[in-house]
């Protein structure tokens, strides 16, 4: 599905961006992997991945909240003259607490992971995908972005933030050739349903139609489909995968 | 090539434009190709034909082929 083509994907040490990541390679896309922090566990399985499927995968060592850093990278990436085909903006954070319990602090890393870094990341790979005439833009939001969530206040409000930010580039950008889309995942088995309270996970998984929560790989296909030529005439939506979240 | 032959190219590449002789005039959206998109790839033109990465603030405030002028200089580029 992806096969020739070059992409970003950031956060992509665990969770949906390791499906992602582990997606992408497999429909054939050479990759720049973006994690926080460069350790062995994550070195082994890009030098696999590249491997078993005959792609070239660069990792991308940094904190999305380094300006500078997030500048050089996209240098770099400028400096490897190849077109940047998709972006996956993946990479955030979350924290769990209730309205009147969120504190400052956490509402401003959130914000400023969650949203601020990938408006900024985004608008630096934009020009590139510019000038290069097209590429697609997924950005892995959340269904509390868009029905709010108990507990879920902040990361609902910077994942809307998302969405909107993502519509809003459709508009901007469709003349260019650069698509736009969200993907709004439901409760899905990560790090971050983990740190949940499990009575909430229980209510959740019994809100969902198919009474499960989803898998990382799951929501990672509609992140490729939305990456790939496939879905070229799409842009400016949300897509949600949730298995019918009520 | 010169740094100012770099400049004009970059122009000349993301418009279009077989004549160089009206860029001096040129502001922002002077012609229908300077449009916001094109804004952008004339930025991301630049970009790479001058290994630099502009701040936000500089890209809005590049609002003619002369203020550009004054802006790349802000990147070391001597033209």
């Amino acid at each position: 599905m992806l096969r020739g083509k070059n992409i970003i994907i950031t956060g992509t040490n665990r969770g949906i961006g390791k499906a992602a990541l582990t997606a992408a390679a497999k429909n054939g896309a050479n990759i720049w992997a973006h994690a926080r922090q460069e350790t062995a566990e994550q070195k082994e399985l890009i030098s696999a991945l590249a491997s078993e499927h005959g792609v070239e995968i660069w990792p991308i060592w940094l904190e999305v909240t380094d300006k500078e850093g997030m500048k050089e990278a996209v240098k770099e990436i400028r400096g490897g003259k190849r077109p940047v085909d998709a972006l996956i903006n993946n990479a955030g954070i979350t924290y769990n607490a209730l309205f009147q319990m969120s504190s400052e602090e956490n509402l401003r890393e959130q914000f400023e992971v969650n949203f601020f870094a990938v408006y900024l990341f985004t608008q630096l790979i934009s020009k590139l995908m510019a000038r290069g005439g097209g590429g697609s833009i997924v950005s892995i939001a959340s269904s509390a972005g868009i029905d709010g969530n108990p507990g879920k206040t902040v990361y609902g409000a910077s994942k809307a933030a998302v969405i909107t930010m993502s519509k809003s580039i459709s508009r901007e950008l469709g003349p260019a050739g650069v698509r736009a889309n969200c993907i709004a995942p439901g409760i899905t088995e990560t790090d971050m349903l983990s740190s949940m309270p499990k009575e909430v996970v229980d209510g959740q998984r019994a809100a969902v139609d198919l009474r499960r929560a989803g898998d990382p790989a799951e929501i990672a296909d509609a992140a490729i489909f939305l990456a790939s030529d496939y879905s070229s005439f799409i842009t400016g939506q949300v897509l949600r995968v949730d298995g019918g979240m009520r | 090539m010169s740094n100012l032959e770099k400049y004009i190219e970059a122009f000349k590449t993301t418009f279009e434009l077989g004549d160089e002789s009206a860029l001096p005039a040129l502001k922002y959206q002077d012609i229908e190709a300077w449009d916001s998109v094109g804004h952008m790839a004339l930025i991301a033109e630049l970009e790479d034909a001058f290994d630099i990465m502009m701040d936000t603030d500089d890209i809005i405030d590049f609002s003619s082929f002369e203020i550009g002028k004054e802006i790349m200089a802000k990147y070391d580029v001597a033209l």
